[in-house]
């Protein structure tokens, strides 16, 4: 009884902490399934987002949560450009050269986040930062709840924009066939740019909400690129309640392996829940 | 004195590559306004090749399209099908994981398409009613049959003016293949233009209008389907029945 109950903490924070995972591996995902590359670059587009975030806060205070407003169509524009540009000839010819491209972008963007803001770390710090919930027992600190909500919001209008808009229909039949796709009329490069546009606005997204859960430093879209692989492959490709329910077995086994096994447990736990996904379900828990 | 026919599609002496290999030599051919036209050859006559280049997925090295009085020749696939052609691929190529609904409404993704798009999928689904029976399986866990009709379908929801259908009997039972010309004719009355690409001869010339056969990259013999029934000891030559 006595565990049971210290253990609703890890479980309740894991589960909220999942949603933001969700929202990280929601981009990859996306590009990943129409596009075809592994954007090796969206970890650190995440980061990018937090660090622009931190930058508008401290120079004209505005609330990231709010920045929102501008960063989400911001970043949208700036990820139709990099597609448009930098990813789109490279694309058409093969997925490696795309790789490598994505790999540039990254170290661009931590030499740059370097220049400008030292290899040190830094927060999102706001009023609410250090507000929390009792719930019973436990304390739930109010951006773990602003996580998990974001999360829910982005998935659903996501999935209601591929499931009901002639673009979203266009970017789930050419993530399916590409070919027959352009003989519907769709302009596949356009799809593309959509796609990946929409990615980067996932990008800020997450980037905010992460930049008020953890401190980040240049080189932190590292982690959080293997992190989103590994929810990725827990919840399956391509299915996007896969990547929801892996994102929160992610969060879970973060939470609940550190609780067993100390600090060291916080990745081993779900980076062994992924092997063994992979070993008994190599196509993911929702995979096709 | 017939009335001259309104020329709809036409391929003027085009020369098609890939990469450096020639495919098609010197092809021409007309598609008038409410024929049904049929492009008949063995595998690996260009057949493929040939509708690619209509379609715009290839463009031919030299030569040129007409679509009306609009060359097409060197148009993107996307734009073609916004002009009125559409095609039903080889093979179906639904999208597998799209319900049969999400499938023919995709069909309606070029912009004139999508003002008609409610009253042209009442009409696929008076021509198919299984599909409305079925509209919400995933396409992939259908039958062959109903795979074309949702093929056929999604080609008549772009509200084309000429559809362009490959190989639509492949792997079908003829039962379902006569049901499926049966729906043709009806879509023919109903005012659109049909180009067919099939390797079932016998059948496919007691359906169509005119023909062109197709031999190693070449046009052959062409004319009135009938006639070239009557020819059968030459088509005999060529596809060895």
């Amino acid at each position: 009884m006595e565990l049971l109950n210290d253990l609703i903490s890890p479980i309740v924070l894991g589960t909220l902490l999942g949603g933001l995972y969700v929202v990280v591996a929601l981009g990859l995902s996306l590009v990943f399934g129409v596009l075809k590359v592994i954007n090796v670059a969206h970890g650190t587009l995440v980061i990018f987002g937090s660090y622009v975030a931190y930058a508008v806060a401290s120079a004209w205070g505005i609330d990231p949560i709010l920045w929102l407003l501008i960063g989400i169509p911001l970043f949208f524009f700036l990820g139709v450009l990099i597609e448009k540009y930098l990813l789109a000839r490279a694309v058409s010819k093969s997925a490696d050269a795309a790789l490598i491209i994505a790999f540039g972008i990254a170290l661009i963007i931590q030499n740059a986040a370097q220049i400008f803001w030292s290899p040190q770390s830094r927060s999102l710090l706001t009023d609410y930062s250090f507000n929390s919930f009792q719930v019973g027992d436990i304390y739930i600190p109010l951006v773990y709840i602003l996580n998990f909500f974001a999360a829910l919001i982005v998935m659903l209008v996501v999935r209601q924009f591929l499931k009901k808009t002639y673009m979203g229909q266009a970017i789930t039949a050419a993530s399916q066939n590409k070919g027959t796709a352009e003989l519907m009329g769709i302009n596949s490069k356009q799809v593309y740019q959509i796609a990946f546009g929409i990615a980067m606005a996932m990008a800020a997204i997450a980037g905010v909400f992460y930049g008020l859960t953890f401190p980040f430093n240049p080189v932190s879209g590292n982690a959080l690129l293997i992190i989103a692989f590994g929810v990725v492959i827990l919840g399956g490709l391509g299915s996007m309640a896969g990547t929801f329910i892996g994102g929160i077995i992610f969060g879970l086994s973060q939470t609940l392996g550190g609780y067993f096994f100390g600090p060291t447990g916080q990745l081993l736990v779900p980076f062994l829940m992924v092997l063994v996904v992979l070993t008994i379900r190599p196509q993911g828990l929702f995979g096709r | 004195m017939e009335m001259t026919p309104e020329v709809m599609l036409q391929v003027k002496n085009i020369n098609v590559y890939y990469d450096k290999l020639g495919v098609l030599w010197d092809i021409s051919l007309d598609v008038n306004k409410g024929e049904i036209v049929a492009i008949v050859g063995s595998n690996g006559a260009g057949k493929s090749t040939l509708l690619k280049s209509i379609s715009g997925v290839l463009h031919p090295k030299e030569g040129s399209i007409l679509f009306g009085d609009q060359d097409i020749t060197n148009m993107d696939p996307y734009k073609i099908v916004g002009l009125g052609i559409s095609q039903v691929p080889e093979g179906r190529q639904l999208f597998p994981d799209m319900t049969v609904y999400e499938n023919l409404h995709i069909g309606s993704y070029n912009k004139n398409a999508r003002l008609h798009a409610e009253e042209n999928l009442a009409k696929v689904y008076k021509l198919f009613p299984i599909l409305e029976e079925r509209k919400k399986q995933l396409a992939k866990t259908l039958s062959g049959g109903q795979q074309q009709m949702v093929a056929v379908g999604r080609g008549l929801m772009a509200n084309p003016k000429l559809m362009i259908i490959d190989e639509m009997s492949l792997g079908l039972s003829p039962l379902i293949v006569s049901e499926l010309f049966h729906v043709l004719h009806e879509i023919k009355t109903q005012g659109i233009t049909i180009l067919l690409v099939e390797q079932n001869v016998c059948q496919t010339l007691d359906e169509a209008d005119r023909a062109y056969v197709l031999e190693t990259g070449h046009i052959v013999m062409s004319g009135n389907a009938n006639e070239l029934m009557d020819e059968e000891e030459v088509i005999n030559a060529y596809f060895g029945e």
